[in-house]
């Protein structure tokens, strides 16, 4: 859309811009996000993003607590996907305290991240459907995230804030019949997520509504910092899975995929190919999972020395890191989160220029932020 | 004035009006429950089905809901218009049943034919698409009276969408006006029924433009723009309890019109397939008017379960995009379609 007007328009009528708040109570901002558009027409030429309605002070909370206590903690950023934080913090106090996890534990982990990224995407890909008006879609994903918070309930006995692994390792073994349930939900889901295509990725009104929208270069997206299916988009090759590998990643088969044209549609494609990845690194890890102890050797009061760490996972909405200060003490001098959702949300400045509202929907859903983060 | 006047010319209309009404008001709150078991279906969950034997007194539970809830004028909106806006918003589509004919015509002992229809005007088709049209006032109104801009955004949309597709919606209507001869409804089906040929395969390509049109008429997925609920909420944001409900029962009210107007259009209304009716209605008149309601019943639920599915399944269209559909679509197709069934009518149809 052309930013000139017509000038027998502009002579005729007097037009100017004006703003519109959109949220913090606004259904598609999936959260307590607030947009202050300003809007001419229905076009949106600027946008002040306002965060921390959601804010919880949650680095300073971690300074109150033993390394033990804080770990739950970090389950409330990104409620969704409550394990892949777990393991974010769990992993920069092992890299910290240097210790040593078992094989058999990473794969535990392995295997519960990715379960927890399916669902934390299938979130994504309902509400994001829902946003753009294809109502059902929501529906088709609560049904399988059913499943998979089935899953990670029976592993860790909760259903969305799990306090996952505690430090050194994990805390039980899977339970009996577990594995069996899991590969019967992997063989079924395949074919799921083939139904989600059918509906949406050929879909002419699917398309038209995604193609072309909020483009971001991979140049830009590099320069905001952008992480995580958003950066992939944009044919940006970084997953912290490959590109810093951590934990058992290495020793799995798996693709990282990539879009090409930074818009809408290939963030769209990208998180649900990483889906069908997801179940193939699962279906890898249950099938060479090895033997041996669930949990390094951890002291029960944990002071770790004096120093520095950071440590980085692959969140389901893009890089988690964690930088952590030590001073010796039984409680963390300093933590502090790179929350990918924080970061991508400075995108959406540039995606939605010369956009229309009825885009800045599919935009907030293509980053796919989950305000717990972006605020913590 | 006599008694055979007041008989003929009032009480039998007010009784026919009092009976339509009811069974309109009725049939336009149990569509409501329809479509949302429908939904449920669809989204493999269940839908609405704890008030009442599977859920079937639900929307007199919404009724009352609504009903009782405080009703909110806000400060910025001007009062006089936004109160106005539902009625303008509700009538229409009530008015619209008046022209449509149910079944063949009852003949009592008499001799007197009795119609199925409160008034078979001889412009029906157009009084339909004419105050149809007006329901959008209800919708402009809505939004330029409530003082917000979201309701503003709605009510702009509405307007837009409308130029982009009454226009194919009405050439596409003209192709049956054209085959059949003439505007009255009953016509249109009696056309049908000499022909014995429904005009859905004469006018296939009418057909399909009058089914994306009319969804855009009844404000529904893939274009709810003007309500638009996850973008800008809708022209009825600041609306609630009655005056929202009153909204509601509009679009609904819409919707059941225009899944009986298609039918009577396209699928032969009251006519009752693969037998020949006028044939059969001379020996049992009263079988075929009932039988042939029924088949009217049918194809009506077959078309409101066919524009629920619709709902169920697509994601919505941006309003710059309807326009484009609208405009650079289906206008050349009705147009070019036009000449298609003007040969057809003079070459096919004696």
């Amino acid at each position: 859309m052309k930013n000139e007007k017509p000038s027998y328009l502009r002579e005729l009528v007097e037009t100017r811009e004006f703003e519109l708040n959109m949220g913090p109570q606004h259904p598609a901002t999936h959260g307590v996000y607030r947009a202050i558009l300003t809007l001419d027409g229905e076009r949106i030429v600027g946008l002040n993003s306002v965060v921390g309605y959601l804010h919880r002070g949650i680095e300073k909370w971690a300074e109150y607590r033993t390394w033990q206590q804080a770990t739950p903690i970090f389950d409330r950023l990104d409620y969704l996907s409550a394990v892949i934080n777990c393991h974010g913090y769990v992993g920069a106090v092992e890299k910290l305290l240097q210790v040593e996890v078992p094989k058999k534990a990473e794969y535990i982990r392995v295997i519960c991240d990715e379960l927890q990224r399916i669902a934390s995407h299938l979130i994504w890909f309902g509400t994001h459907a829902l946003d753009i008006g294809a109502m059902s879609v929501l529906f088709y994903g609560v049904r399988e995230r059913e499943a998979v918070v089935d899953l990670l309930e029976a592993q860790f006995g909760q259903r969305l804030l799990y306090n996952a692994y505690p430090i050194g390792g994990v805390r039980l073994d899977f339970p009996k019949g577990w594995v069996e349930a899991c590969k019967k939900f992997l063989k079924t889901f395949n074919s799921r997520i083939d139904e989600y295509e059918a509906l949406l990725t050929k879909n002419r009104i699917w398309k038209q509504r995604t193609i072309g929208i909020g483009v971001i270069s991979k140049e830009d997206a590099i320069a905001y910092g952008l992480s995580g299916p958003t950066l992939r988009g944009s044919g940006v090759f970084f997953d912290v899975r490959k590109s810093i590998p951590y934990s058992a990643y290495p020793d799995f088969d798996f693709e990282i995929p990539l879009g090409k044209n930074g818009d809408v549609y290939d963030r769209y494609l990208c998180r649900i190919r990483e889906m069908r990845q997801s179940v193939r690194i699962i279906e890898q890890a249950l099938d060479g999972m090895p033997e041996g102890e669930l949990k390094g050797k951890v002291p029960k009061i944990i002071r770790p020395p004096v120093g520095e760490v950071y440590f980085s996972v692959e969140g389901a909405k893009g890089q988690l890191g964690f930088y952590i200060v030590s001073d010796g003490k039984d409680k963390p001098y300093r933590v502090h989160i790179k929350s990918p959702s924080f970061i991508n949300l400075q995108g959406l400045d540039l995606m939605s220029k010369n956009q229309l509202i009825a885009d800045m929907v599919a935009l907030i859903g293509s980053i796919d932020i989950v305000l717990g983060e972006v605020d913590r | 004035m006599n008694t055979d006047f007041l008989l003929h010319y009032i009480a039998f209309p007010l009784i026919k009006i009092a009976i339509l009404l009811a069974a309109v008001f009725t049939v336009v709150a149990y569509i409501v429950l329809v479509e949302r078991r429908l939904l449920g279906f669809f989204q493999s969950r269940l839908g609405p089905n704890r008030v009442g034997p599977f859920g079937l007194i639900q929307p007199i539970a919404d009724g009352m809901k609504l009903f009782l809830k405080e009703d909110v004028v806000p400060l910025n909106a001007n009062p006089v218009l936004f109160k106005l806006a539902p009625v303008f918003a509700f009538f229409p589509p009530f008015v619209g049943f008046a022209v449509l004919t149910f079944a063949l015509p009852l003949i009592m002992p008499s001799g007197k034919m009795h119609s199925f229809s409160v008034a078979d005007v001889d412009l029906g088709i157009l009084l339909i698409l004419s105050i149809s049209s007006l329901g959008i006032f209800g919708i402009i109104l809505a939004g330029y009276s409530s003082g917000s801009k979201y309701p503003l955004f709605g009510s702009l949309r509405s307007a837009s969408q409308m130029l982009a597709y009454e226009v194919p919606l009405t050439l596409s209507v003209i192709a049956v006006i054209m085959m059949a001869g003439s505007f009255r409804l009953s016509d249109i089906v009696a056309a049908q029924q000499t022909y014995k040929l429904y005009f859905v395969i004469p006018g296939i390509i009418a057909f399909v433009v009058y089914l994306i049109s009319v969804v855009a008429e009844t404000n529904r997925t893939p274009f709810d723009l003007p309500e638009g609920e996850s973008e800008i909420i809708g022209f009825h944001t600041e609306y609630s309890g009655m005056r929202f409900a009153f909204f509601f029962m509009a679009e609904y009210a819409n919707v059941v019109l225009i899944c009986m107007l298609t039918p009577a259009l396209f699928l032969g209304g009251y006519d009752i397939p693969f037998v020949n009716d006028l044939e059969l209605y001379k020996a049992h008149p009263y079988l075929v008017s009932t039988l042939g309601f029924i088949s009217y019943a049918a194809k009506s639920t077959l078309f409101a379960f066919f524009y629920i599915w619709i709902r169920a399944t697509f994601p919505r269209y941006r309003y710059d995009q309807l326009l484009k559909v609208g405009w650079l679509v289906l206008l050349p197709i009705s147009l070019f379609n036009l000449f298609l069934v003007a040969g057809i009518k003079l070459f096919l149809l004696k």
